[in-house]
């Protein structure tokens, strides 16, 4: 019998002590020094992975206490893990990008200097983000936040000869900064008003009520939340960051580093102030999502640069995960987790793509690019899979998830019959069509079109990027097919695991401590709905495309020659592209020039809030500030 | 039973992209004018395309200057098989009164080879929409000819 | 022996009705009924009934050119992969109560398998490499975000219609619902969302004067410009086909109450039915408007046509 309660300290630890063994041993050597970055990459997976059984399957929920401090007389003193369904549902989401990012790094990185100060950082930021995604003391998780900023600024900056580079990793640190602050205080409030850090004692102190004190604290933390997670206005800095950092780091990025401030925002709203049952607290989550989802794709409409497109999308993307947790209901959370997850894959997937074109053509500027399909074929086909599924098209995973948003926000509007909640549905409909047009944009300026004359060159990016990237697709096609059994044996502990605050305070205090201080919740038995079934449809399409095939094939013996030529002569005008008769000349429709239609009834808008991404920090840190004001001004009428 | 269905097919919905070679604009009105509901080519599934990939039929007015000789042999070779040409007027024919100009290179015969070639200046649209007929029955025969 | 006959009968499902060749020859029917009816519109004798059946085996008799600047893989499978799933989409909207393979076709489900054909034509014509592709495709993803607003917008009004406080998401359930309660069409406050779906649909396949992706006359077919032969065959297919199912999609929404008691019978009328929305939504928009601007287009969408959507939701929501 393997004693599992050890696990998910000795991955966090693991990850940090490697950290330093790095930086020791392979500042010079770079087998060594991927070598030790792999291990603690794939020893931190083996390890959460391990925890699978006990916790989802078996509905354990592993506490820790280091140096065995137990509590005393109710109160708990030493730092404590605690691993519910929850917890491990994102430290999964850590450890597997953390592993695919490694194995890509390897290759995407080498023509990068100093990587021993590279994997140095790298793995502090994992080992930061699976910390603070394990662990159950709530100052404990202000440390693993600041070292987690501290490393993506340091990352941010760490190809500094390039532009940009500086300037994302200044801002980052400034509104980083303000947000850990801000998280810092709200504990100090806490601490100051209940006498301890721990989560589930947090909790059960405040079952009793929230006085103006939590409230403020409640607030302050929210919004630290907020920044960590890059919801609208706390975004600002994510597009900079996300676009200078190296690519792999950009995955880490919106992969896990955002997640975390996703995973605090659940831990905090549904496990420790357990405020999900207020209406208040419900329509400011969905009023923030819903405006972050509609803010972030237009923004990403107007990019010119792949990367930075991407960082507006993950933002937007954010913005559904945080609208669905905000809905306060089962199916509203579990649909939340499941787009945060697929989030993770099919942005990971899409950086890794970003990071192969930016490898093989020195490039992400949608307007240099084009036609690269001819010669980069499977990042090709591996950019659509990841294209498709943020689009929602199904069955790719992102279509379940999405799916999933708008039944449980339509659910609630006709359950509570509060017209809000449809409009959030209208919204999130139509920007996930709007998702569909940006990345059209892309497949049209980076993959299809015409190749320009200095990308003939270009090679296809070499097989240890490629693997993260099959990977990547894999999972993507995988769970949005099989969303039932990913339902099934991931949401629904997740989700229960949120709501069951009873047991997440019994396990972590002992026996009877919450019903002691009047927390009588009883688990949910939460099931996932079983109303679209991919593998019929993907039967079904698969036998008509069968019989399709079939039709043209035989078809073509019966037709008679219908020359379909294959090795055509490249100097035979036939294949040339038509041109009005002209000669066939380099003439690509770059990014910029689509969607003018668009554009142009919204210019007003546009102008607006392109105008409102002003690039000063100073106007950032003002929009942090008063968004944190008014939030707290909210609370304060609103939260009772 | 499908080659049948093609080739009979093939003559009923001849699809026309029209290449104006330099003409005065004559024969493209008549063109237009065989569309209208007078005339109405479309009872007999005439359709103008948009691009050669399109076409079956390329129609060409105009004697053929030597701007224009280029663009119109890479027209005609865009052109997917089975397909017909078609000459509308007198100057695609014999240059008509543009014959010796230091900018006119034809008769198009000297490019490729015409089906079916309709006289006059400009043509009737009866003698027009005859002679389009006619080019539809040869794509036909000639999509009969590739199967052998 | 069971299985054999399920396999058989499952297989007629799918290849012959309401499947396969169901939906091609109803399409293209529909589509002959559309260029007749213009004709006789403008005065004209008009091409036979079966043209659209002409143009489509000639164009399976003509050669295929692949060019240089198009991937040949994504250039060939695009046509193939947008009549798949039309072909499905089919089997899963009744035929007044009859939906042979499933009975939870689910509303958002349809949306999305709706975008694909769409998505379809903008890869394949991506992949072609050609600038007027490259125009064709932005302002065929502009006419898609113009016309899903009030899409949705409808679709919300129907289910909340229907379902009142539970969430009903499903079209058999909506088929079911009018035939105890009388067809949607019939209730004054959805009439508003009629006439936006009625709009939504000429946009949706593509006819003028919404057809500012495939403007022949501007930008050479847009997307199609470098398909022929086979491929091309396919697309013409797909735009006929889409003809069939969204007025199928409006029969369903808002006829759903009719119900002879014969599905041979019951799949007439709905072909009748389609034909004259076909002839009322799109033939007659067609005869008597000139193409649209994309931004006027877009902008007609996002305020007529949603406003219209957005009264009937509000009153529906109202409980009117």
């Amino acid at each position: 019998m393997i004693n599992f309660t050890h696990f998910p300290v000795i991955a966090v630890m693991g990850l940090f002590l490697c950290a330093f063994l790095v930086e020791i041993f392979g500042a010079k050597n770079k087998y060594i020094r991927n070598t030790i970055a792999l291990v603690a990459a794939f020893g931190a997976f083996a390890l959460i992975a391990a925890l699978i059984k006990p916790v989802f399957v078996d509905g354990n929920v592993i506490s820790y206490w280091m140096g065995n401090w137990t509590p005393v007389g109710g109160y708990a003193i030493g730092i404590g893990y605690e691993i519910d369904a929850l917890n491990l549902f994102f430290a999964l989401l850590v450890v597997t990008t953390v592993l695919l990012s490694g194995i890509y790094s390897v290759k995407y990185m080498e023509r990068d200097h100093h990587l021993g100060h590279y994997y140095t950082l790298y793995l502090m930021l994992s080992g930061s983000v699976l910390g603070l995604v394990l662990t159950g003391d709530i100052f404990n998780m202000f440390v693993m936040i600041e070292i987690m900023t501290f490393a993506s600024v340091a990352l941010t900056a760490f190809r500094n000869n390039k532009l940009g580079a500086l300037e994302g990793a200044f801002k980052y640190l400034i509104i980083g900064s303000v947000g850990s602050s801000l998280t810092l205080s709200g504990i100090a409030l806490l601490y100051a008003q209940c006498h301890t850090l721990n989560m589930s004692q947090l909790s059960a102190a405040l079952a009793t009520g929230l006085s103006p004190t939590t409230i403020l604290a409640f607030a302050l933390m929210f919004a630290g939340f907020g920044v960590k997670s890059y919801i609208v206005p706390f975004h600002a800095p994510a597009a900079d960051a996300y676009m200078a950092a190296p690519t792999s780091v950009s995955m880490l990025f919106s992969g896990m580093v955002n997640k975390a401030g996703v995973y605090g925002m659940i831990r905090l709203t549904y496990v420790i102030f357990r405020a999900m049952d207020l209406s208040s607290v419900q329509l400011l989550l969905v009023t923030l999502g819903t405006v972050t989802m509609f803010i972030g794709v237009t923004m990403a409409l107007a990019q010119h640069n792949f990367k930075r497109l991407l960082a507006f999308h993950s933002i937007s993307q954010i913005g559904y995960v945080i609208t669905a947790i905000g809905l306060g209901t089962a199916l509203g959370l579990s649909s939340g987790i499941f787009h945060a997850m697929n989030h993770t894959l099919f942005k990971g997937l899409l950086f890794l793509t970003a990071g192969a074109v930016l490898y093989a053509t020195g490039t992400c500027d949608l307007d240099r690019l084009g036609g690269l399909s001819k010669r980069m074929p499977k990042t090709t086909i591996c950019f659509l899979i990841g294209a498709f599924s943020i689009s929602g098209l199904p069955p790719f995973n992102g279509f379940a998830s999405k799916w999933m948003i708008y039944q449980s926000t339509f659910a609630k509007a006709t359950e509570t019959g509060n017209f809000g909640y449809a409009f959030a549905t209208i919204v999130a409909l139509v920007v996930s069509v709007m998702t569909l047009a940006s990345f059209i944009k892309v497949t049209q300026a980076v993959f299809f079109g015409q190749l320009p004359e200095n990308l003939k060159e270009v090679r296809e990016v070499p097989l240890l990027m490629r693997i993260p990237m099959w990977i990547m697709s894999a999972l993507c096609i995988l769970s949005g097919v099989f969303y039932n059994f990913v339902a099934k044996y991931l949401l629904t502990p997740a989700t229960n695991a949120a709501f069951n605050v009873t047991n997440y305070i019994d396990k972590m205090m002992g026996e009877g401590y919450a019903a002691a201080n009047g927390i009588t919740e009883t688990a949910i038995g939460f099931s996932p709905l079983d109303l679209w079934n991919p593998v019929l449809w993907l039967i079904l399409f698969a036998i008509v495309l069968i019989s399709v095939c079939i039709v043209i094939l035989t078809g073509e013996k019966e037709r008679g020659r219908t020359l379909v030529k294959t090795d055509a002569d490249p100097e035979d005008g036939k294949y040339a592209t038509f041109f009005g008769g002209e000669a066939s000349t380099h003439s690509h429709v770059g990014g910029s020039d689509l969607f003018w239609g668009f554009k142009h009834d919204f210019k007003g808008y546009f102008k607006f809030i392109q105008g409102m991404h002003s690039g000063v920090v100073n106007d950032y840190a003002l929009w942090v500030v008063v968004a944190t004001a008014l939030i707290t001004v909210f609370m304060f009428i609103f939260v009772r | 039973m499908f080659k049948k269905v093609i080739a009979k097919s093939m003559a009923k919905s001849p699809w026309i992209y029209h290449v104006n070679t330099g003409s005065c604009n004559g024969c493209d009105i008549e063109l237009v004018a065989v569309l209208t509901p007078r005339y109405d080519a479309e009872r007999f599934g005439f359709k103008l395309a948009g691009t050669p990939r399109h076409a079956d039929i390329v129609v060409v007015s105009g004697p053929i200057t030597s701007q224009s000789k280029e663009r119109l042999i890479r027209t005609l070779e865009q052109v997917p098989e089975p397909k017909c040409v078609v000459s509308i007027g007198s100057c695609p024919r014999s240059c008509n009164v543009f014959k010796g100009s230091y900018s006119v290179e034809g008769p198009l015969e000297n490019f490729t080879h015409v089906d079916v070639s309709i006289a006059g200046c400009t043509p009737k649209p009866e003698a027009i929409i005859e002679g389009l007929y006619k080019a539809a029955e040869i794509l036909a025969e000639k999509r009969e000819a590739m199967n052998k | 022996m069971e299985i054999i006959t399920t396999i058989f009968t499952n297989a007629f499902y799918v290849l012959v009705f309401p499947g396969l060749l169901f939906v091609a020859i109803v399409g293209l029917l529909l589509a002959g009924i559309d260029r007749k009816v213009l004709a006789r519109m403008q005065k004209r004798v008009g091409p036979p009934l079966i043209q659209p059946f002409y143009d489509f085996f000639k164009l399976m008799g003509k050669e295929t050119i692949i060019p240089h600047a198009a991937n040949r893989r994504v250039f060939l499978a695009a046509p193939v992969v947008g009549f798949v799933s039309l072909v499905v989409m089919m089997l899963f909207i009744p035929i007044f109560g009859f939906s042979p393979l499933s009975t939870n076709a689910d509303l958002i489900i349809l949306l999305y398998l709706l975008t694909i054909p769409a998505v379809a034509l903008i890869v394949g014509g991506s992949a072609s490499g050609s600038p007027y592709a490259g125009i064709g495709i932005s302002r065929e993803m502009v006419t898609m975000m113009a016309y899903e607003l009030p899409l949705v917008i409808v679709l919300l009004t129907v289910a909340r219609k229907v379902g009142g406080s539970t969430l009903c998401f499903s079209l058999s359930e909506i088929s079911l619902f009018q035939q105890a309660e009388g067809s949607l069409i019939t209730n004054w406050s959805l009439i508003p969302a009629a006439i936006a779906m009625l709009l939504v649909i000429p946009a949706e396949v593509g006819t003028q004067p919404f057809d500012v992706a495939e403007a022949e006359t501007e930008i050479c077919e847009g997307p199609l410009v470098e398909y022929s032969g086979a491929p091309l065959a396919i697309f013409k297919l797909n735009t006929a086909i889409k003809m069939f199912i969204m007025t199928a999609l409006f029969t369903v929404l808002f006829f759903g109450g009719i119900d002879t008691g014969f599905i041979a019978l019951n799949a007439l009328v709905l072909v009748a039915i389609c034909a004259v929305l076909t002839v009322i939504c799109m033939t007659l928009i067609h005869a008597i408007c000139a193409r649209l601007k994309i931004e006027h287009l877009f902008k007609f969408y996002w305020t007529v046509v949603t406003v219209l959507a957005a009264i009937s939701l509000i009153l529906v929501w109202l409980g009117l």
